[in-house]
C-alpha cells in the first residue's frame, strides 16, 4: 500500500517538476510547481511529517505560489518565444547536470536501507505537539531570529518599492496670500552691449 | 734614484705645455702659446740628451727598470705605470723630441694666422707625451695606452682643419683603420696575459723559453704555436699604425692634416711605433720564423708597390707620404730578415730626412700659397735657395746615395736580407732591390718638378688669394701684408711686378733654421752612428735578441767600418747602382725631355690606371667592409623592428591583451552562466573526491 | 518499508531538475526563482527522509526554518523583480549582464 503511494505521488512530483521547467507559459510553470508541491507534501505525510506537510500547503502553496502568480499577473508578460540560443546551450546543461545526478546516484544507491520502520509513536502522538516541544524550548533562539528574519524581508519590501512624492508645483495657500512683489520680482541693471 | 725624477720630467714636460696651452685656449697669446710648449719639448730634450750621456758614456749598456705607480689591481694581476729606460729607449726618445722641437719651431711660422693655432700646439705637445709614453713603457699595457693616444692625436691632427669635409673623413679613416690594427693588438695582449701571466716586458721575456713549445688549437684539428700566434697578432697591431699592407690606406689620405704633423706623425715618429714595437719584443719574434716570413713578405710588398704608386702622384705630399709607406716598408723588411738593429737605425735616419722633406715642401707650399699640385710648379729653385738646398740633401738621402744618411741604413738592410736564410727572403731582396730604383726615380722627379724646369708665376700665385676664397690665412700672408706695406705700394690694386720689382719671397726664419737642422743629420748622421747601430757589440746588442741561427749581425761585420763599406759597396753594389739608374732616369724624364712621361703614360695606360687608382684598396675596402657594415647594420636594423620590436615586445603585450580579452568572455553577467559554472565546479569536486577515494 | 534511498534518489532527481531548469533558462526570471523553490523542496526532502529514518526531529525543525527562509527569499526576490521591470520593462535574463567584465 505504501508503496504504491509513494509511487504515484513520486512520479507526480516528478512529472510536475519536469513541467516547471520546460513550460512556456510561466502561469502554467507556477501551477505545476503548485502541483509538484502537493505531491510533496502528500510524500512528507507518508514519511509521518504531518505538520510539515500541511506547512508547506498552507505556507508555500498559499503564500509564496500566490505571491509568484499575482506578480506574474502584474507583470503581463507576453508567452515568450522561443528561447534564442536555447538549443546551442542546452546539451552542455543536460551533460553536466547529468553527471551530477549520476553522481548522486552512485553515491546514494549504495544505502542499505535501515531495518524496519515501524511507527515511532503510540497513541496520542501528535507531530506538531512534537515539534513545538522542541520548538519553544531547544530551539527558541533560531526561532525568535526567523521572526527578525520575516521583519526584515517586510521591511526591505517595502523599501524597494516605495515611491517618492512627484513634485508637485501647487503652493500652499498660506504661502499665496503673503506673497509680495519684493519677494518675486527683482530688477537687475546692465549696461547695454554695443556689438550688434 | 733621481733617473725617476728626470724620466718622468722628461715624460711629462710636454703634456704640460698641452694641458697649459690646451685648457688656456683662445684666451693664451699666440706667442704665448708656442713658447710654452715649445719649452715644454726642449726641456724635454735636453733630458733625453743627458740621460743618453749618463747611460751609454758613464755606464755603459745599462738601464732603468722601475715602477712608478700602482694603478689598479684584480686577482690575478697589478697594472702599474713604470718605465723602462734602454739604449733602445733612448734612441727613441731622442729622435721624438728632437723631431717634435724642430716641428714646433717650424709650426710658429707656417700656422700663423691660423684660428687653432693654441689648439694646434696643444695637440702636439700630446702627441709627444704619448708617444714618449710608448717607448719608455715597461709593460703592454701602457704601451697599449700609448699606442691608443698617439692613434687619438693623429686623428685629431689630421682632422685639424676640421670644417673641411675630406679632412673629417680622412681622419676618420686613419682612426678606423688603426682600430682594425689595434684590435688584433689587443687579442695578442690577451693571449700573452693568457700565456705568460703578466703583462710586464721583463717577466715576458724571461718566460718564452717554457712557453716555446706550448701550441694552441684554433680550428680544430691544426695547431699552432702560441708564440707565432701573439707575434702575428701583434704584428697585425703593428701593420695599423706604421702602414704595412693591406692596412696602408690611411696614410695618404693623412696628408688632409697640417705639413708639419705630417712631418712629425706621419714620417717620424708615429709611424714607426710599429718598428719599435716589433723590435722591442724581439725576444718573442726571434722564435717565430713563421711571422718573421710574414713580416718579410708584407714589407716587402709595401716597400715596392707603394714606391710605384708614387711615381704617378701629382700632389706633392701625397708623393712623400707613399715614400713614407715604402720606407716603412723596408723597416718591416729588416726586422724580417732578423736585423733588427738595422731596422732600428734606418727608423733614426729616416726619420731625419723624411721629415726634411715634408718641412721643405711646407717652405715650398707656403711660397705659393698651399699650392700643392706639382704640376703648378716649377723653376722654384732661384727663389727658395734654402728650400732648394735641404730638399735636394733631404732626396739624395732618401735614394741612399752615399755619403748621405740614407746611404748607411739602406745598405745594411738590403745586405741583410741577402744573407737571410729564410724562405721569403729572396722575394724580398729582388723586392727592395727594384724598390730602390723606384725611390730615386720617384723623389727625384718631384725634385725636378718643383725646382727646375719651366718657371711658375711665383707671384701671381700669391695674388691669387686676393681673388679667389682664401680659407686659410697662412705666414707667407702675414709677411706679404708687412712687406706690401713696406715698399709702400698699395695693397688693393698692386701687380705682380711691382712686387717683384721691389722685393722677393724669404722664407721665414724658423722655417729656415728647421730645414737646416734637420740636413745637418740628414748628412752625417749615417757616418756617424753607422758604427754604433750596426756592430755587434752596437747600441742595442744589449737590447736586441737574435738567435745565433740568425747570422745576420756577425755576419756583417764584427767591425764595422764606415769607409771600408763605402767602397767595397760603391764598387759592387747592386742597389747603389739602381739609385743613380734612378737620379738618371728622373733628370731625363722630367729635366731635359718632359714630352716622354706624357708618351710612356699613353702607352702603358692600364699600367698607369691600375698605379692611380693604388691597386684598387680604397674601392675593395669600400665596397667589402663600409657597404659591407652597411647592409649588416641594416639587417639588424630590420630584425631588431620586425623581430624584436613588432613581435616580441609588442607582441608579447598583444599576446596578453588578446588573452585577457578571451577570459573577459568568462564574466558575461549572465545569472545561467554563473549557475552553470557553480554546477560544474561542484561536479568536477566531486568526480575528484570519487577518484581519491 | 520504503528504503531510504528511494527518498534521497527522487530528491536528488527532483535537484537535478530544478538545476536543469535554473541554467537552461533564458527568458523569463520567474522560471528562474520557481527553479530556487524547487532546488529547496528537494533539500527539504532529503532532510524529512533522514528525519524520519534517523528517529530526529532536529530534520523537522531545520525544514520549518528552511520554509521560513524560503518564503522570505521568494518575497524579497520577486519585490526586486517587481523593481527590475519597471526600470527595465523587460524581464528576459538575457538582457541582465550589466555586469559583466
Amino acid at each position: 500500500m505504501q508503496h504504491v503511494a509513494f509511487f504515484l505521488f513520486a512520479a507526480i512530483l516528478m512529472i510536475a517538476a519536469f513541467m516547471t521547467v520546460i513550460a512556456r507559459n510561466p502561469i502554467r510553470s507556477a501551477l505545476f510547481l503548485v502541483l509538484a508541491f502537493f505531491a510533496a507534501a502528500a510524500l512528507w505525510i507518508l514519511l509521518e511529517a504531518e505538520f510539515l506537510g500541511l506547512v508547506l500547503i498552507l505556507v508555500y502553496v498559499g503564500a509564496v505560489m500566490t505571491l509568484f502568480v499575482f506578480v506574474i499577473m502584474t507583470l503581463n508578460i507576453d508567452v515568450t518565444e522561443k528561447q534564442r540560443g536555447f538549443v546551442a546551450y542546452l546539451p552542455y546543461a543536460i551533460i553536466s547536470v547529468a553527471v551530477l545526478l549520476g553522481i548522486l546516484i552512485y553515491a546514494l544507491g549504495s544505502f542499505s536501507a535501515p531495518p524496519d520502520i515501524h511507527l515511532l509513536n503510540g497513541e496520542g502522538y501528535s507531530n506538531t505537539q512534537a515539534l513545538g516541544d522542541i520548538l519553544y524550548t531547544q530551539y527558541a533562539y533560531p526561532f525568535e531570529i526567523v521572526g527578525v528574519l520575516l521583519l526584515v524581508a517586510i521591511i526591505a519590501s517595502i523599501a524597494l518599492n516605495v515611491k517618492e512624492k512627484r513634485f508637485n508645483k501647487a503652493i500652499p495657500p498660506e504661502q499665496q496670500m503673503t506673497a509680495k512683489r519684493e519677494n518675486r520680482l527683482r530688477i537687475i541693471k546692465m549696461p547695454s552691449n554695443k556689438k550688434i | 734614484m733621481h733617473y725617476q725624477i728626470l724620466i718622468v720630467g722628461l715624460v711629462f714636460f710636454p703634456l704640460l705645455g698641452a694641458l697649459i696651452v690646451g685648457l688656456g685656449g683662445q684666451t693664451l697669446s699666440h706667442r704665448l702659446a708656442y713658447r710654452v710648449t715649445t719649452m715644454g719639448v726642449a726641456l724635454s730634450f735636453i733630458l733625453s740628451l743627458y740621460l743618453a750621456y749618463q747611460f751609454f758614456f758613464l755606464h755603459g749598456g745599462s738601464y732603468y727598470d722601475a715602477n712608478l705607480y700602482l694603478w689598479d689591481m684584480s686577482a690575478k694581476f697589478r697594472f702599474n705605470i713604470g718605465f723602462l729606460v734602454d739604449p733602445l729607449t733612448l734612441v727613441m726618445f731622442l729622435i721624438v723630441t728632437f723631431v717634435s722641437l724642430i716641428v714646433h719651431l717650424y709650426s710658429i711660422a707656417y700656422m700663423a694666422g691660423d684660428p687653432g693655432y693654441q689648439r694646434f700646439f696643444s695637440y702636439m705637445s700630446a702627441f709627444t707625451f704619448a708617444m714618449l709614453m710608448l717607448v719608455s713603457a715597461n709593460n703592454f699595457l701602457q704601451l697599449y695606452f700609448g699606442w691608443e693616444a698617439v692613434g687619438l692625436i693623429s686623428y685629431l691632427l689630421i682632422g685639424f682643419w676640421f670644417k673641411r669635409e675630406s679632412a673629417n673623413a680622412a681622419s676618420l679613416k686613419a682612426f678606423i683603420v688603426n682600430r682594425v690594427g689595434d684590435f688584433g693588438f689587443l687579442l695578442g695582449i690577451a693571449l700573452l696575459f693568457n700565456y705568460f701571466g703578466s703583462l710586464d716586458y721583463q717577466t715576458v721575456f724571461h718566460q718564452v723559453l717554457p712557453v716555446k713549445q706550448a701550441t694552441i688549437s684554433i680550428f680544430p684539428g691544426t695547431q699552432c704555436s702560441v708564440i707565432t700566434l701573439i707575434c702575428l697578432l701583434l704584428f697585425i697591431g703593428a701593420m695599423g699604425k706604421s702602414a704595412q699592407m693591406p692596412l696602408h690606406v690611411w696614410l695618404p689620405e693623412s696628408m688632409e692634416g697640417p705639413t708639419p704633423i705630417s712631418a712629425l706623425i706621419h714620417a717620424a715618429t708615429m709611424v714607426t711605433a710599429g718598428v719599435y714595437l716589433v723590435a722591442r719584443l724581439s725576444p718573442l719574434y726571434e722564435y717565430s720564423p713563421t711571422v718573421l716570413n710574414i713580416i718579410l713578405v708584407l714589407g716587402a710588398s709595401t716597400a715596392l708597390f707603394m714606391g710605384l704608386v708614387a711615381i704617378v702622384q701629382h700632389d706633392v705630399k701625397r708623393v712623400i707620404a707613399y715614400s713614407t709607406l715604402s720606407q716603412l716598408g723596408y723597416m718591416m723588411v729588416a726586422l724580417g730578415a732578423s736585423a733588427y738593429a738595422a731596422g732600428i737605425f734606418h727608423l733614426v735616419t729616416h726619420a731625419f730626412f723624411k721629415a726634411l722633406l715634408f718641412l721643405a715642401a711646407g717652405s715650398v707650399m707656403m711660397a705659393l700659397h698651399h699650392e700643392q699640385d706639382m704640376r703648378k710648379m716649377g723653376g722654384l729653385g732661384k727663389y727658395l735657395p734654402i728650400t732648394y738646398i735641404t730638399f735636394l740633401i733631404g732626396a739624395l738621402a732618401l735614394a741612399a746615395v752615399p755619403p748621405f744618411a740614407g746611404f748607411y741604413s739602406k745598405e745594411a738592410i738590403i745586405e741583410a736580407v741577402h744573407l737571410s736564410h729564410l724562405p721569403a727572403a729572396q722575394y724580398a731582396y729582388f723586392c727592395v732591390l727594384i724598390a730602390a730604383f723606384v725611390t730615386a726615380f720617384y723623389i727625384f722627379r718631384a725634385f725636378f718638378l718643383v725646382f727646375h724646369g719651366k718657371e711658375c708665376d711665383i707671384y701671381s700665385q700669391q695674388l691669387d688669394f686676393r681673388q679667389g676664397a682664401a680659407r686659410r690665412a697662412t705666414g707667407v700672408y702675414k709677411w706679404y701684408m708687412r712687406i706690401a706695406s713696406q715698399a709702400g705700394t698699395q695693397t688693393e690694386n698692386s701687380s705682380a711686378k711691382s712686387i717683384s720689382e721691389g722685393c722677393r719671397y724669404q722664407s721665414p726664419a724658423v722655417v729656415k733654421l728647421a730645414l737646416i737642422t734637420l740636413a745637418i743629420p740628414s748628412l752625417l748622421a749615417g757616418y756617424l752612428l753607422a758604427r754604433l747601430f750596426l756592430n755587434t757589440k752596437g747600441f742595442l746588442s744589449t737590447v736586441l735578441f737574435i738567435l745565433p741561427a740568425h747570422p745576420i749581425a756577425t755576419a756583417f761585420s764584427a767591425t764595422f767600418s764606415p769607409m771600408k763599406t763605402l767602397f767595397i759597396l760603391l764598387i759592387n753594389n747592386l742597389a747603389l747602382l739602381f739609385s743613380l739608374l734612378g737620379i738618371v732616369l728622373a733628370w731625363l724624364c722630367y729635366s731635359q725631355y718632359p714630352a716622354l712621361p706624357r708618351r710612356i703614360q699613353k702607352h702603358f695606360s692600364w699600367c698607369y690606371h691600375l698605379l692611380v687608382r693604388q691597386y684598387g684598396f680604397n674601392e675593395l675596402y669600400q665596397t667589402v667592409f663600409a657597404e659591407g657594415g652597411r647592409r649588416l647594420a641594416k639587417l639588424f636594423f630590420r630584425v631588431d623592428a620586425n623581430v624584436l620590436d613588432k613581435r616580441i615586445i609588442d607582441g608579447s603585450g598583444r599576446r596578453i591583451s588578446w588573452l585577457s580579452s578571451t577570459l573577459r568572455r568568462v564574466q558575461s553577467g549572465y545569472l545561467y552562466e554563473y549557475a552553470w559554472v557553480m554546477v560544474l565546479g561542484i561536479v568536477i569536486f566531486l568526480l575528484i573526491i570519487i577518484n581519491v577515494k | 518499508m520504503i528504503p531510504m534511498h528511494y527518498y534521497l534518489l527522487l530528491a536528488a532527481v527532483i535537484f537535478s531538475l530544478g538545476l536543469l531548469g535554473l541554467v537552461i533558462n533564458r527568458k523569463n526570471i520567474l522560471i528562474l526563482l520557481m527553479c530556487v523553490e524547487l532546488l529547496l523542496l528537494a533539500v527539504n526532502m532529503n532532510f524529512i527522509t533522514f528525519s524520519h529514518y534517523g528517529h530526529d526531529l532536529a530534520g523537522q525543525i531545520f525544514v520549518f526554518f528552511i520554509l521560513a527562509v524560503a518564503a522570505v527569499e521568494a518575497a524579497i526576490g520577486l519585490a526586486i523583480l517587481i523593481v527590475l521591470f519597471r526600470t527595465r520593462h523587460s524581464i528576459e535574463v538575457d538582457a541582465l549582464n550589466r555586469l559583466k567584465g
